[in-house]
């Protein structure tokens, strides 16, 4: 079941393109020009996610967030032409899940919705995942291989759903290490390596020559996507 | 002609100070002068009321009782005894010692405010009501009474100082006032513009990364579509320098400083650029020292900012295929962030120069690189440029930046 998403802008010709870019990425796609609009939309089916402009013709988008949120808990992007950063600190400081300053690149605006709605429905429409030909039992906390099935620590699990809510990008070893061990961030380092070193054993074919989850000399890691391969 | 101007008030407020200055002493002196004609004489000359005192054989005849008006007069002889009064007090004794005329002379008898008049006769004295006349007694040092016009140049001059001054602070907020109003409407129009420019060009930028993409599009077609998502990129990025330029100028942009990690921070930055795609087609690099840095205190969204914009101008002219190389040194009390790229695209051509853009940029540069030293000059650093076969960007910042706006 493909994710129902609301946008809300006032510009026409905008709602039509971000509809176009979200249907061909598979969502269904409504979209609302207005405050108003928007409400009834929004009434008449709860959306998975909301596209929402913050200057619209009947009232502000952020007052309008605040309508929603009341009904609902759901995930709100925020797309505005406004790139002060006392709007984008309002809206975040709001609880907003991320906050996109118009003009962006339609795959920039795919991966961070992806990214908000793997967050927010994190397990709730995906139990089990593959990774090539590894199977990730996300609800055993294990992963299965030609057969077998491999536990893996709580550790392990953590950085494979970190990564795995972002694969196809680098994540750094400051993020990681601050997703596995919450609060001051040094140290670390070596520990995650070999924490790597562990899932690697778990997820890869060959773990000397990985190919999903590799190595950014410097950076981090990345878990490669099934289409990079 | 903001020099002319303030100069031309300067001169205006200097000189109505002084007749201002003027007009008050005058108007001070003048009515001191009328009210006591001089410190004497309280209401008739005393030598009036004497000459209308005449001794005949039978004795005193007064005929200047119009002269006194409610005022009491007497004649005391050479011994001090009274020989004439005209309305005297009757508390007031008659017999009268050296020291008594010494003292009422100058000050009060018996709290009576009198004046007196010598005369071949004797001492005439004329008295008032009581509390009806304040008496003081100036006595000077001629040395001092000679000084007196330095002290009254000095004063005046103090005075012309605080006027200056005040008037000087006065036209200094309001020539603040005046920028304040004229940045705010610069900082609205641009605004308002670059608003309005956004939402058009995200459709543009949509529509063409989808033609982009689209694979039935034949190659030139491609490129065509990829063109206008490239330079739609540059609109934007434009747009966005164009108004953080402009609100640093106009010094609106509060920096919002925190404390946190060089190391973190740029591999974060590094990790963003590379998962934005931006590097693709170049090889990219990190390098950092081996000791950790001391921590960094900065505003991190200006900052990225400023390394964003020398990493998108290392690809902007760079050859596809060269390596771009990203750093940060410890030099002392200050950070040294660093970006190279190269070969450049027109390293031919291209003649080997090296810069320190000053805040104000240089018109030689675009809005990024000037962006990039107004965010270091708010910090309290600089940005050092060098174009030439390979660039190299840096940015030097104190570790404590204490930030300028």
């Amino acid at each position: 079941m493909p994710y129902t998403i609301l946008i809300v802008d006032d510009e026409p010709a905008l709602r039509q393109m971000l509809g176009e870019i979200l249907t061909q990425a598979g969502y269904r796609v409504r979209a609302a020009g207005s405050c108003t609009g928007a409400m009834e939309s929004f009434m008449k089916q709860i959306p998975d996610a909301v596209l929402l402009d913050v200057m619209l013709p009947d009232g502000d988008g952020f007052e309008l967030f605040g309508r929603l949120r009341q009904k609902q808990e759901l995930p709100v992007i925020f797309l505005s032409a406004r790139d002060e950063d006392e709007a984008r600190l309002r809206g975040l400081g709001l609880g907003a899940d991320d906050y996109i300053t118009k003009p962006f690149l339609p795959q920039e605006l795919l991966l961070r919705l992806q990214a908000v709605l793997r967050r927010v429905y994190r397990g709730a429409k995906e139990s089990v995942s593959r990774l090539g030909d590894t199977e990730i039992l996300w609800d055993q906390g294990m992963v299965r291989r030609a057969g077998q099935e491999i536990p893996l620590t709580a550790k392990e699990f953590a950085l494979l759903r970190t990564l795995w809510e972002n694969r196809g990008r680098i994540l750094t070893i400051d993020v990681l290490c601050a997703a596995l061990w919450p609060g001051p961030l040094i140290g670390y380092e070596n520990t995650l390596m070999v924490h790597i070193r562990r899932l690697r054993s778990k997820i890869e074919a060959e773990p000397s020559h990985p190919r999903y989850l590799l190595t950014v000399r410097g950076l981090g890691y990345r878990l490669r996507r099934e289409d990079e391969i | 002609m903001r020099i002319r101007s303030l100069a031309k008030g300067a001169v205006l407020v200097a000189v109505s100070a002084a007749l201002v200055t003027l007009l008050t002493l005058l108007g001070l002196f003048g009515f001191v002068y009328s009210v006591s004609d001089g410190g004497r004489n309280w209401n008739a000359p005393l030598s009036e009321i004497s000459a209308s005192l005449t001794r005949q054989e039978k004795g005193y005849v007064f005929s200047g009782e119009d002269l006194l008006q409610g005022r009491w007069a007497m004649l005391l002889d050479e011994g001090g005894n009274l020989v004439w009064s005209f309305r005297k007090p009757e508390e007031l004794p008659e017999k009268y010692t050296i020291s008594d005329v010494a003292s009422f002379s100058r000050w009060y008898l018996e709290d009576y405010p009198v004046q007196c008049w010598i005369r071949e006769d004797g001492l005439l004295v004329v008295g008032s009501p009581r509390n009806s006349i304040w008496k003081h007694n100036l006595e000077m040092d001629m040395e001092n009474m000679i000084a007196i016009p330095g002290w009254f140049l000095g004063f005046f001059l103090l005075s012309l100082g605080s006027v200056l001054g005040f008037a000087c602070l006065a036209a200094r907020r309001w020539f603040r006032q005046e920028q304040q109003i004229r940045d705010a409407a610069r900082s609205g129009w641009i605004n308002g513009v670059s608003h309005d420019i956004r939402t058009p060009l995200s459709v543009v930028m949509g529509y063409s990364a989808q033609l982009e993409a689209a694979p039935d599009l034949s190659p030139e077609n491609h490129r065509r579509a990829g063109a206008i998502r490239a330079q739609s990129q540059t609109i934007r990025d434009l747009v966005n320098d164009l108004n953080l330029t402009m609100r640093l100028d106009c010094a609106m942009q509060p920096l919002r400083m925190e404390k946190f990690m060089p190391e973190v921070f740029l591999r974060q930055l590094a990790a963003d650029f590379l998962n934005g795609g931006m590097s693709d087609g170049f090889e990219f690099e990190i390098l950092l020292p081996e000791t950790p840095l001391p921590v960094l205190q900065a505003d991190p969204f200006l900052l990225r900012r400023a390394l964003n914009n020398l990493l998108s101008n290392c690809v902007r002219h760079s050859l596809p295929g060269s390596s771009i190389r990203l750093g940060a040194e410890n030099r002392g009390k200050e950070l040294l962030f660093w970006v190279e790229g190269g070969p450049a695209q027109s390293a031919g051509s291209r003649p080997v120069s090296s810069c320190t853009l000053e805040a104000d940029g240089g018109a030689a540069h675009g809005t990024g690189l000037k962006l990039v030293a107004q965010i270091a000059a708010a910090h309290g650093g600089s940005a050092r440029f060098s174009f030439g076969s390979s660039s190299r960007c840096e940015l030097w910042l104190p570790y404590r930046c204490k930030g300028k706006s």
